[in-house]
């Protein structure tokens, strides 16, 4: 009897957790028709596309010559003395940009409809520096007669 | 929708069972012309040189195939770096604090150098390797540990001195070595000479243990009993061209060993590729003169090469088995009556 119950709330639990994510993906199809005409909207309307200008630094300052690349393509742009840059080309939101720096932690930064203006602090990798190199001279062993 | 879903599934999994596991029968050729191309180029711009040599290649094999062979044939090694940096390390040992200022302040240097110069030392190149890798959406990583050479200490390493990289490629991890397929440090002058060595490229994980010990275990990526450090230790002293004609070393499997008058010391390994069994010698060096000499048999089994040859005489020998010019390993035997 117990056995049953657990059953019968479970197919219900099934049943409403089914519903909820139907739910869900209607409201998110819709959710993206309308932000997608929105978006569309604004920038037919206005005309606007999306500058982005920033400023990439690290513990100690402005970063100079961090490269900046527009994810899946060959844009890219480089931070000036004073760690600033402006992407060269327009670009559209769920874009990414990835800023690498040898030595730092790439990051990836996606756009959004009102990112105009990226502050970003790079980390300098963790990592121990240490080198044994390839060698041809021949090995010696250490006798003792 | 789903029937696009399943359709494109389809075509995943007709794609993946296309891929051969074994990259042997991929031709690395498109790759290598890519490294060729931006050969010269600047590390100014990691992602359009990470775009640049990747774009045009199918495979993620041809991919990181290409990055690798661009990182050893573009970036020099310097060892005036790694002697200051050994110096500092062997000094902060103890010192955990120092250490890691020294660490810090180093790796500044160190990464300015390679961006304005192309130079560094091993974790630059292992470094360099994942990072473009990363960019390219390879899943790659440095491995850190010991790796065995004839010029390390060869029965007391104080800390970890070397990194390379594991390669994950068809859900299946892979390891290689730029610094030592870029090319040898001139025992003399000490300058660097580029000489790409492509038995460190994806080399088998029994055989890359014997020269590269990891802190971590795993990055052995062996099965079953893991080899010592100890053991680790006592392996014969094998060289980068080992890597480059060898493809196991099975015996002698220690670098030093003691045997009898007349007693028969056998020697296999397993060939990457046939070769002329006359450039096969021995040079052995008992202290006083070095002599070559020629293996007392010599017999080849498809790739398997096994050698025999007896001492006459009781002493200490250094032994080196090349191949042509090139060093393979090196053991000692001390002879006995």
């Amino acid at each position: 009897m117990k056995t049953h119950v657990t059953l019968t709330q479970n197919r219900a639990n099934l049943i409403t957790s089914r519903m909820i994510q139907h739910l869900i993906f209607g409201l998110f199809m819709i959710a993206t028709l309308t932000f997608n005409s929105l978006s569309a909207q604004t920038q037919t309307s206005s005309n606007t596309e999306i500058n982005v200008k920033g400023m990439v630094s690290d513990e100690y300052g402005p970063l100079t010559g961090v490269n900046i690349a527009l994810k899946g393509s060959n844009v890219g742009a480089i931070t000036d003395s004073d760690g600033t840059f402006i992407f060269p080309q327009a670009l559209k939101p769920n874009d990414v940009l990835i800023f690498s720096y040898l030595g730092y932690e790439t990051r990836r930064v996606k756009i959004k409809a009102d990112t105009n203006f990226i502050n970003l602090q790079l980390v300098s990798e963790a990592i121990d520096i240490v080198g044994a190199l390839a060698s041809d001279k021949p090995y010696k062993s250490k006798r003792s007669f | 929708m789903k029937t696009l879903g399943l359709l494109l599934s389809f075509l995943f999994a007709f794609q993946a069972h296309a891929q051969v596991s074994d990259f042997n029968h991929i031709d690395f050729k498109k790759a290598d012309s890519m490294a060729l191309v931006y050969k010269g180029a600047g590390l100014k711009n990691l992602p359009e040189l990470s775009h640049n040599l990747t774009s045009n290649l199918e495979t993620d094999v041809e991919r990181f195939r290409a990055i690798y062979k661009w990182v050893c044939t573009n970036v020099s090694n310097d060892y005036g770096l790694y002697l200051k940096n050994k110096k500092k390390r062997e000094k902060f040992e103890n010192d955990s604090l120092k250490l890691d200022a020294w660490n810090e302040s180093f790796k500044k240097k160190l990464f300015s150098k390679l961006r304005k110069r192309k130079k560094t030392i091993c974790s630059g190149y292992a470094y360099l390797v994942s990072e473009l890798s990363r960019l390219a959406n390879i899943n790659c990583r440095m491995v850190n540990g010991f790796g065995r050479t004839s010029s390390t200490a060869i029965d007391n390493f104080n800390a970890p001195n070397h990194s390379w990289n594991a390669v994950k490629l068809n859900d299946k991890w892979y390891l290689s070595d730029p610094t030592w397929a870029s090319g040898i440090v001139h025992p003399n002058n000490y300058g660097f000479k580029f000489n790409y060595n492509n038995g460190l490229f994806l080399t088998n994980p029994e055989f890359f243990v014997l020269t590269h010990y990891p802190i971590e275990p795993k990055w052995m990526l062996l099965e079953g009993d893991l080899p010592s450090f100890q053991s680790f230790l006592e392996n014969p002293i094998l060289y980068g061209n080992a890597y480059k004609h060898l493809t196991i070393h099975q015996t002698p499997n220690k670098l030093n060993n003691t045997i009898q008058k007349n007693e028969t010391i056998t020697f296999k390994y397993e060939l990457l590729e046939p070769i002329d069994l006359n450039k096969i010698s021995f040079i052995i060096d008992n202290g006083f003169k070095t002599i070559t000499a020629k293996p007392s048999s010599i017999i080849l089994d498809e790739l398997s090469l096994t050698l025999e040859y007896q001492f006459d005489n009781t002493g200490y020998y250094d032994t080196h088995f090349l191949i042509g010019d090139d060093l393979i390993v090196s053991y000692t035997f001390k002879v006995e009556n």
